[in-house]
């Protein structure tokens, strides 16, 4: 009997211990509370495209600011009204944020032939670092898979056909990640309705034209800034390639029919068909 | 004074918890991974440790003692060092909420963290007087953190050096393991 009574009344002090506790400590304030439902509304994969440590570091930082959803926006959660919605409730905005459906695309057609063998480390990273990579385009895809490797989505694969990096829309979900980590800057983000794929970023230095590195290559012929009615392709004039505004493209592919290399090539959900 | 050095010297580098008595060994890898988390992690387990061995000398020899019932002590202390664990979360929910998400699963799973039972079963075991017992579970939760913290320090290296693909994650943490391990059985025969 004895060893009963005092498990139980060991149990039972511990446990007022507790309760007191709980009632002297500084109570749980509403904010955490806040920030614990709106990480669970945000996609908990903890990407870091947002310059935050993971999604709940996120998740307080849109409680001490609400304006961090503006400023500093989760890609991820742009794509989601409904979910975006529930942020909105949770933090007490209600001006109406437009949601943005954005897609990562690899803006190489990739399949530049080799003009020296690579045998140093095997990433992207190293690569460009020396001689600007191995292929004759010195600003093509370089085929090592960095994005691959940082992708949380597992979205990126590679063609291996044409040794270039392709992302798959189904599962890309817009984290923006891949688009910091190419050190080639190939990869942007792009809404997911497009049916233009700009398939070169190559910039003319030296007056080497783009037609002798490959056959997507951009030939600088400005044709598709004549071609577009809408305005909604503009030239820069430093890199020497059209510039889209997405917002003005009302999608007619005029500039696709200009385009005298498979330069700009129509696609469909971030899949292209590139002719040879 | 130096009885209570070669206490101390000993639970903390001699018979290190982690490598050498291979107790709490859920905490060493699961909250290793980086430096400030595996440090709060030291800190909140040598806290309880503490705690639970001033707790525990008390209940031990006021109540079981007396009562004749000491075969009682593990269910009692795993009692006592739950509550204890308890409180210690509670405090940090409630002052430091991004610690207290980065800990995660590992700050409850200190109740039934072997490390903890094992100190205080320790002290009973060798029949430690109370300022004995305290020093005891300073010296292990200290050997704890200090384990705690070179492993993250190591592993924070072994993630951006070049592995081995099938070598990635928990076995190279658990050769690496084995290496310290190593190192610590220099300590043998000090005390």
């Amino acid at each position: 009997m004895t060893p009963i009574l005092i498990l139980t009344g060991i149990g039972c002090a511990l446990g007022a211990l507790i309760i007191l506790a709980g009632k002297i400590l500084p109570q749980e304030s509403r904010d955490f509370k806040r920030v614990q439902r709106i990480a669970e509304i945000l996609p908990g994969m903890n990407c870091g495209a947002c310059s935050y440590p993971g999604c709940f570091a996120y998740a307080q930082a849109l409680v001490k600011d609400p304006k961090t959803l503006t400023n500093n926006p989760c890609m991820v959660l742009m794509q989601d009204a409904e979910k975006l919605k529930s942020v909105q409730k949770i933090l007490g905005i209600t001006e109406n944020i437009t949601m943005m459906e954005r897609k990562a695309f690899v803006h190489c057609g990739g399949d530049s032939e080799d003009i020296c063998q690579w045998a140093g480390s095997n990433t992207c990273k190293g690569v460009a670092q020396r001689h600007k990579g191995y292929k004759r385009c010195p600003f093509g895809c370089l085929g090592l898979g960095d994005c691959i490797r940082i992708c949380p989505q597992n979205a990126i694969y590679m063609n291996e056909e044409r040794r270039v990096a392709v992302v798959d829309w189904d599962k890309c979900n817009g984290c923006g990640l891949c688009v910091a980590e190419c050190p080639q800057r190939l990869i942007q983000l792009v809404p997911a309705n497009t049916k233009i794929a700009l398939l070169c970023t190559y910039t003319p230095i030296k007056n080497i034209p783009g037609r002798e590195k490959c056959d997507v290559g951009c030939i600088h012929c400005k044709k598709c800034v004549r071609a577009c009615e809408y305005g909604a392709i503009s030239w820069n004039t430093k890199r020497l390639t059209p510039v889209f505004n997405h917002n003005k493209c009302t999608l007619c592919l005029k500039c696709v029919e200009a385009c005298p290399q498979n330069t700009l090539t129509a696609c469909v959900d971030g899949k292209v068909r590139v002719s040879s | 004074m130096n009885e209570l050095l070669s206490v101390f010297i000993g639970m903390a580098l001699v018979n290190n918890f982690i490598l050498s008595r291979f107790l709490g060994l859920c905490p060493f890898f699961g909250v290793s991974k980086k430096l400030g988390n595996a440090l709060s992690m030291g800190i909140a387990v040598t806290l309880v440790m503490f705690l639970a061995s001033v707790v525990t000398w008390f209940i031990y020899h006021y109540i079981l003692a007396p009562f004749n019932i000491e075969y009682m002590k593990i269910i009692i202390y795993i009692v006592v060092i739950a509550s204890l664990v308890q409180i210690v979360e509670m405090t940090i929910k409630r002052t430091n909420a991004t610690l207290y998400n980065s800990l995660g699963i590992y700050l409850p799973l200190i109740t039934t963290n072997c490390a903890v039972l094992g100190i205080t079963l320790i002290n009973t075991q060798e029949n430690f007087s109370l300022i004995k017992s305290m020093v005891s579970a300073l010296g292990g939760g200290i050997g704890f953190l200090l384990v705690l913290v070179i492993m993250s320090g190591i592993r924070e290296r072994l993630e951006i050096s070049d592995i081995p693909k099938s070598m990635k994650g928990l076995p190279i943490a658990l050769i690496t393991a084995m290496l310290l391990s190593l190192t610590f059985f220099g300590f043998g025969g000090m005390v």
